[in-house]
């Protein structure tokens, strides 16, 4: 389907198809063909238009970081593309995109860059973050990611249901089966990067840990907008009163997913009332839990080595 | 290094926009995340008997619409204009989701309906000319169902009945194997489906009775959050009323310090010009009886002026005598009684001459005694003219000749008794 040039760009066969983007286009047939064999003009102009913006806002490095960023970032921006033009034929195809992305960018802070976001640790973070926003099963798993909770604990820290712990059972498989690695992929994190961090955090989980905890509230506080602006950080006696009234389970899962000081005092006070009496931290976790696994929460052994042969969590049969 | 990495994560994200399509076909309809300007605002939950969602934005328009999967898989959307209405129907897995958005500039709402696929026996029915499931009314689904979970009970107990009946010849050996097989097989997938079909009733009329639990939770809140509210506003208020007692409080205590203040410091002020005046009074008394003292002392040294005048006088007197007794022993001694007859009027003369009378009219002050005017008179060597006519004596004195009238009445007016003078030229003034 594709074909390499000497510069390195890949030549498509749609990309024939290049010029007809300017023209009209007047039924969504032919918009779904012509979009289909000109993704490459598509995701080249809406990353040349991220980096011009990023240029343009002092947020640009000449180097493969950013490229890979400006890329992500077109990516989701065609995507909605071509989601959206359907319902807006008759159109032209390059002119759509652009306002879509001039829409998009004349939001207020609308890319989360932060230069110690592109790292690989920070890279991991803000594509685990970024897909929580639009993703239940990403959300979900950032208990496990960001603090090594398995799905009883979180169903125990957000107090749910039969009903609804079966959906965080499956939100947990899900991610684990494709949603992590689908995440990984379009994050741009290659498999040697992933080595690496997991090796890190084998060596100086400590360390890597701490980096968590600092980039955190960067990450947080640009993606905790994404929920409705009735949900406040609460006070502890608020918390308590919402768990013992059984009411706002969407709150508690979206608010201590993106709070990390709700989620602290949270899970500290469900803890403390489970008779464990161990504080909650940080504790990174690169790949998704193992099926069957639980974890030994808030002991010891921070950093989640479940993937090595010396890994800190208690294998069981019994979860799923 | 760089570049090929570069074109693999190129490639790799073009392979998935390839994929989008497929991925969001192949999403079965469950739960549905409603995503406007890219914040997540509910769920929409295909399953309900009641298939909806519904959202107002208050500040912002709603620009950018997302229908994604619970995964994440972006299943339909669009972009609304700022102002003015917007219709998109979206294809969600067999069934539809029907989008509406209504803008204006400072907000907008939004109606997201799914629509189920309609199945085969509405197919059926439709064309056996019945209604449609669908086109019921939403309220009447729940009998609906109930009627439907009775029926597939009683299919389900003919189809067991029915298994039954061709089993038991069966094993009785009376009948063809293969075609016993055959139907126990058609007849155990319609079971299956009948089954199937019951359990997705059930499931959906838990999932309705767990949605109407969650909508009398959620007015629950609501009634909660309100007297939360009410309870705020009464602690508020009666804060307020705390806070005013306290200002009145303070604001009397702040006057009454400042009248005591004032008062003290009125006090002190007049307590200062009492003492002194009281000094200022001593003062003007010790200088009065030092002015009287040295009025006393003029006084006095004017009398004994007057007395030192009077003996010169005399002295000069006798000094002249003393000339004339020589040239007198040498006159005739008959002269000597006129001689000395003519010498004493000469000497009286010379007195005459020397001293001159002087009348004048004083006015004593109030309450002064018949004694201290006696007094005076008599320190002045006068003599009292007449009685007193309104308060006036007329006084009369002989002056030495070299001293002035004017003089010797400053020093009369200086007694401490006198009060008024007036030279006897003038008429006595009237009281």
């Amino acid at each position: 389907m594709s074909s390499k040039l000497p510069d390195g760009k890949t030549m498509r066969d749609g990309q024939i198809f290049s010029a007809r983007l300017n023209n009209v286009v007047t039924t969504e047939r032919e918009f779904d063909e012509l979009v289909t064999k000109s993704l490459p003009e598509l995701l080249d102009r809406a990353t040349g238009q991220t980096k011009r913006f990023l240029r343009e806002t002092n947020q640009w490095g000449d180097d493969i970081t950013h490229e890979k960023l400006a890329l992500r970032w077109g990516y989701e921006l065609v995507e909605r593309f071509v989601v959206f033009g359907r319902a807006e034929v008759p159109c032209r195809p390059f002119f759509l995109l652009d306002s879509l992305i001039a829409k998009s960018f004349s939001q207020p802070d609308p890319l989360c860059y932060h230069k110690e976001l592109l790292t690989p640790v920070g890279r991991f973070l803000d594509g685990l973050a970024s897909r929580a926003v639009v993703s239940r099963d990403a959300l979900i798993t950032l208990f496990y990611h960001f603090y090594g909770f398995s799905q009883a604990h979180v169903v125990k820290l957000l107090g749910f249901g039969q009903a609804e712990s079966q959906r965080v059972y499956k939100n947990f498989e899900r991610w684990r089966q494709s949603g992590w690695q689908r995440t990984m992929n379009e994050t741009g994190l290659s498999g040697s990067e992933i080595e690496v961090l997991e090796q890190e955090l084998l060596t100086r989980p400590d360390h890597l840990n701490h980096e968590v905890d600092r980039l955190m509230p960067v990450l947080q506080s640009h993606y905790r907008k994404s929920e409705p602006e009735h949900y406040p950080c609460l006070s502890e006696q608020k918390w308590g009163q919402l768990f013992h009234d059984d009411y706002g389970h969407d709150y508690r899962v979206w608010h201590l997913a993106f709070c990390r000081d709700c989620f602290m005092e949270v899970a500290d006070r469900r803890q403390t009332e489970a008779s464990n009496g161990l504080k909650p931290q940080v504790n990174l976790h690169i790949h998704p839990l193992k099926k069957g696994g639980v974890l030994a929460l808030f002991g010891g052994d921070r950093g989640g080595r479940h993937h090595g042969s010396t890994r800190a969590q208690r294998l069981s049969r019994t979860s799923a | 290094m760089e570049a090929p990495e570069l074109n693999d994560y190129r490639e790799h994200l073009l392979d998935a926009l390839d994929d989008q399509p497929r991925r969001a076909t192949e999403e079965r309809p469950g739960l549905l995340q409603v995503l406007v300007n890219h914040e997540r605002v509910g769920m929409l939950d295909c399953a309900h008997t009641d298939p909806s969602f519904a959202f107002t934005a208050r500040e912002r328009s709603i620009q950018h619409l997302e229908i994604r999967s619970e995964s994440g898989v972006l299943i339909g959307g669009c972009v609304a204009p700022e102002a003015g209405h917007k219709d998109v129907r979206i294809p969600v897995g067999k069934g539809a989701a029907t989008i509406h958005v209504e803008n204006h500039f400072d907000g907008g709402s939004l109606q997201v309906q799914y629509e189920t696929a309609p199945r085969w026996w509405a197919h059926l029915a439709a064309a056996m000319g019945l209604p449609s499931e669908t086109s019921k009314p939403a309220a009447s689904a729940t009998p609906i169902w109930t009627m439907t979970t009775a029926f597939a009970q009683i299919v389900l107990a003919v189809g067991v009945v029915a298994l039954l009946a061709e089993r038991v010849p069966s094993w009785m050996g009376s009948d063809d194997r293969a075609h016993q097989l055959e139907e126990e097989l058609a007849a155990r997938q319609s079971t299956q489906e009948q089954v199937d079909r019951v359990h997705q009733q059930l499931a959906q009329l838990v999932e309705a009775q767990a949605a109407a639990v969650a909508i009398s939770r959620s007015e629950q809140e609501r009634i909660a959050q309100l007297n939360n509210l009410v309870d705020t506003v009464t602690l508020a208020q009666q804060k307020l009323n705390t806070q005013v007692v306290t200002v009145q409080e303070d604001l009397q205590t702040v006057k009454t310090g400042v009248a005591q203040e004032v008062q003290n410091g009125i006090r002190v002020a007049v307590s200062t010009v009492e003492a002194e005046r009281e000094l200022v009074r001593q003062d003007l008394q010790s200088i009065k009886s030092v002015n009287e003292t040295l009025i006393k002392q003029v006084a006095l040294l004017e009398s004994r002026n007057r007395e030192l005048h009077a003996r010169l006088a005399l002295t000069s007197l006798e000094v002249a005598k003393a000339n004339a007794a020589p040239k007198s022993t040498v006159l005739a001694k008959n002269d000597t009684a006129k001689d000395a007859a003519v010498s004493t009027p000469v000497a009286d003369g010379l007195r005459e001459t020397d001293r001159q009378a002087f009348m004048f009219w004083v006015a004593f002050q109030d309450g002064t005694t018949e004694k201290s005017i006696e007094d005076l008179v008599q320190e002045l060597n006068g003599i009292k003219k007449g009685p007193m006519k309104s308060g006036w004596y007329s006084v009369e004195v002989n002056l030495p000749k070299p001293e002035p009238p004017d003089r010797f009445l400053e020093s009369v007016k200086r007694a401490k008794i006198v009060k008024s003078v007036v030279t006897s030229k003038a008429m006595p003034p009237a009281q």
